[in-house]
């Protein structure tokens, strides 16, 4: 039970093919049963009705038997016929009759069931020509009627030879023959037959109908499989390269979609096999050169580097590039390209690339610049994106990504621009003053001697603060492209910081500041360059008296250490908040501080200071608050601990 | 006499400014900022004002600013500047009505300039 539905759901729910298939089966199978039925049934009607009809025949052969035996004095008599007519009447009880008649050689009634034949002479009845049957049957076709009547004649004979001589072929002279005639009505077989012929039609032609129903449902069908059939075979030879030629375009019936389907899913299933394949070569290739020294090797660039494949599988990911996103390689592996997520610069990546790759799974080659949002030192950092599409042969969706951090090609470039506008606009003032004095001196219109002194003096200064302006900027050019080399020798620190001293007592003097110089009473010379280290002191005397409010003061000082030496320049001017310490020593950098600002300056004398300290492998330190004065540091290793260093700085 | 105010923090440029000015028979007021400037403004009528773009306190800018809008005054402004971006800065200034000057500039020049501006015939020493 609970199987035969089961078979009947899974009927009803088939494809369309088999359902029809199945559909018609039962059909035929069904009109079949019907029409061997209905045979059966007509087979056995007609049988019925031949046994009927041999009933009345053999009713009436009885009846004419029983007619034979009657005796008379002739035809004529009427005890005879009397007779006649009672037997025919009992036995028309007993038959199915039209009637029942007795009549002589001229076919006159003699006797009849129906009374208005007596002594009539029956003109439809067919002459009574044969002499040897004893009884015929024929068949009478009255107008308008179908089936014909059955005309049964027997022919009576009697013992008697003075009237009838029956059971004899040859009537005597004056032998009166007389017929038993009947009239049954048609078999009843020729009646239903009819109906029967016409129901057997019918069912010829509804099964013609239903044949010609699933004839239609399967054409379409039949039709797309003797398509992909002819296609399978004219394709044959090409099978291997070109399955999408496999492709039936012109038709939209179910089979020619399945089969398209199966096409094309087989096509990517080639092409899965392809890149599987290749795959298969690149990672040996990679293996065979050493593929974890190559993923080392790709680990260790500062870039961020992404292989993508498959339009959406993170294949590779440097370590930077991990970093990036903020994942680890086994995340990156479980994550595709829609659905992955990351935060700050790795989101702005990841948009970058679904937006580089295009409606046809390719990608599009493309460079972004990517900033942070997140600020770091009042700075954001800067990326560059390179989207590089590789072109594998077949395969699309594959690219490589290059991230660059060039936030400091950034800001160094700003800081040039920031340079030259600084150097252009320290070198334009002095220019100026020596231009505008030394036209004052030529245009003869003012010829006080003082107001002479006056220029000579300017564009002496002027002329002196122009070429430390150039020095300043050339040795940060060569402390830039590396090409300063120390001129290593001993340097007896005591004449170099007189001289220094000296050097800015004029500028001090102006100011009124006052300088001292406290040194030890003994100072061994020390092993270094001294031209620098007198650019080192000048650089900080010079800012110490820049920044110090007239009628302050600043000390020089020098002393002995444990592991060296330490020249100390210290003021009391207006000092540096500590938040701008580290910005003061860099490059065309300078506090933020307002009164700072106001002061001419490049920003260059402390980065170079700092960078001549450092190639003798000392350092310099800061030890200031604003308002409260500023103290530098210089501190230089000796000799000895220094000597191999030194060696290294100039090899290099 | 026409007078003429300058703001000029570089004392040599502003020195000899002032000396070739009155020579030239000019009343000379010398500033040493924008904010000094402007205290002189309050209690002088000037003809012309030369100012420094770089200064400290009140800037080249600040002032010109100040003097159009704050002072209302529509006399004759030029902007002495050592920048190299003069193009960026004219376009900055456009709304000001201001003469840019670059540095280095040459004193008679800018004298006969100045001159010019105040609709005086060129005069001699």
């Amino acid at each position: 039970m609970r199987s035969g539905l089961k078979t009947l759901r899974r009927f009803l729910t088939a494809e369309e093919v088999p359902r029809w298939f199945g559909l018609s089966i039962v059909l035929i199978y069904l009109v079949g049963l019907g029409s061997v039925a209905q045979f059966g049934i007509v087979q056995a009607r007609r049988e019925g009705a031949v046994h009927f009809q041999r009933g009345s025949l053999y009713t009436i052969k009885v009846l004419a038997e029983r007619l034979s035996v009657l005796r008379s004095s002739g035809p004529s008599d009427p005890k005879l016929i009397g007779a006649y007519q009672r037997a025919l009447r009992e036995f028309a009880a007993n038959v199915s009759t039209r009637w029942l008649r007795v009549v002589d050689e001229q076919g006159r009634v003699v006797a009849s069931t129906d009374p208005t034949q007596i002594d009539t002479i029956s003109a439809d009845n067919p002459p009574r020509t044969s002499k040897q049957a004893i009884w015929e049957v024929i068949p009478v076709r009255a107008a308008g009627q179908n089936a014909p009547d059955v005309f049964v004649r027997a022919r009576l004979t009697s013992d008697d030879p003075t009237l009838t001589k029956l059971g004899d072929d040859q009537p005597g002279p004056g032998e009166a023959v007389l017929y038993l005639e009947a009239r049954l009505p048609p078999e009843p077989l020729d009646v239903s037959s009819l109906a029967d012929q016409a129901r057997m039609l019918a069912i010829v032609l509804v099964v013609l109908g239903a044949l010609f129903v699933v004839y239609r449902c399967l054409r379409e069908q039949l039709r797309s499989v003797s398509r992909i059939a002819d296609r399978l075979q004219s394709h044959q030879d090409r099978l291997k390269e070109d399955i999408g030629s496999l492709h039936i375009a012109d038709t939209i019936d179910s089979v020619t979609k399945a089969w398209n389907d199966l096409i094309d899913w087989t096509q990517r299933l080639h092409k899965a096999v392809q890149r599987s394949e290749a795959d298969e070569e690149l990672s040996q290739v990679l293996q065979r050169s050493g593929g974890g020294a190559l993923a080392e090797a790709l680990s260790a660039i500062p870039d961020g580097i992404i292989y993508i494949a498959d339009e959406v599988r993170f294949e590779y990911l440097n370590s930077t590039a991990l970093r990036l996103f903020g994942w680890n390689a086994h995340e990156a592996k479980q994550t595709a390209l829609p659905e992955a997520k990351a935060a700050g610069v790795g989101a702005k990546i990841l948009n970058v690339l679904r937006d580089a790759l295009q409606v046809d799974g390719s990608f599009e080659g493309r460079t972004e610049m990517l900033e942070t949002d997140e600020e770091i030192d009042h700075d954001r950092s800067t990326y560059r994106l390179r989207v590089i599409p590789l072109q594998r042969g077949h395969h699309q969706g594959e690219c490589v990504v290059v991230i660059r951090d060039v936030s400091q090609q950034i800001r160094a470039e700003r800081a040039r621009e920031e340079f030259i506008t600084q150097v252009t606009h320290e070198l334009r003032t002095p220019l100026t003053n020596i231009r505008a004095y030394a036209e004052t001196l030529s245009s003869g219109m003012f010829d006080d001697p003082s107001v002479i002194t006056d220029c000579y003096n300017v564009i002496t200064k002027e002329t002196r603060r122009l070429s430390r302006l150039v020095e300043d900027v050339l040795s940060v050019s060569q402390l830039e492209v590396g090409t300063i080399d120390l001129q290593v020798g001993d340097v007896d620190l005591k004449a170099l910081l007189s001289d220094g001293v000296r050097d800015v007592r004029g500028l001090a003097d102006e100011k009124n500041i006052d300088i001292q110089l406290v040194l030890p009473s003994k100072l061994e010379p020390i092993e270094a360059d001294r031209d620098k280290l007198a650019v080192v002191v000048n650089n900080l005397l010079g800012n110490a008296i820049k920044y110090t409010p007239p009628n302050g003061n600043v000390v020089v000082g020098c002393q002995l250490t444990g592991d060296g030496v330490t020249i100390s320049v210290k003021d009391n001017g207006i000092g540096i908040d500590p938040a701008d310490h580290g910005r003061v020593f860099e490059k065309f950098q300078r506090a933020s501080d307002p009164e700072v600002q106001s002061q001419a300056g490049s920003g260059i004398g402390l980065y170079t200071a700092r960078e001549i300290v450092r190639r003798h492998r000392g350092e310099i330190e800061l030890i200031s608050e604003k308002a409260q004065g500023s103290t530098f540091l210089v501190r230089l290793p000796h000799q000895e601990t220094r000597a191999a260093a030194l060696n290294t700085t100039q090899e290099a | 006499m026409p007078s003429i105010l300058i703001a000029e923090d570089e004392a040599h440029i502003l020195r000899v400014l002032s000396m070739w000015l009155g020579r030239h028979g000019y009343d000379v007021l010398e500033a040493a900022d924008g904010a000094a400037a402007l205290k002189i403004l309050d209690h002088h009528t000037v003809d012309l004002i030369i100012s420094d773009m770089n200064m400290p306190v009140v800037d080249g800018l600040e002032l010109i600013k100040a003097v159009r809008e704050q002072h209302g005054l529509d006399v004759p402004f030029l902007l002495l500047t050592a920048r190299c971006d003069q193009d960026k800065l004219a376009k900055r200034m456009e709304p000001y009505s201001v003469h840019l000057y670059p540095k280095p500039f040459v004193p008679s020049r800018l004298v006969t300039d100045i001159d010019r501006l105040l609709g005086r015939a060129a005069t001699q020493g």
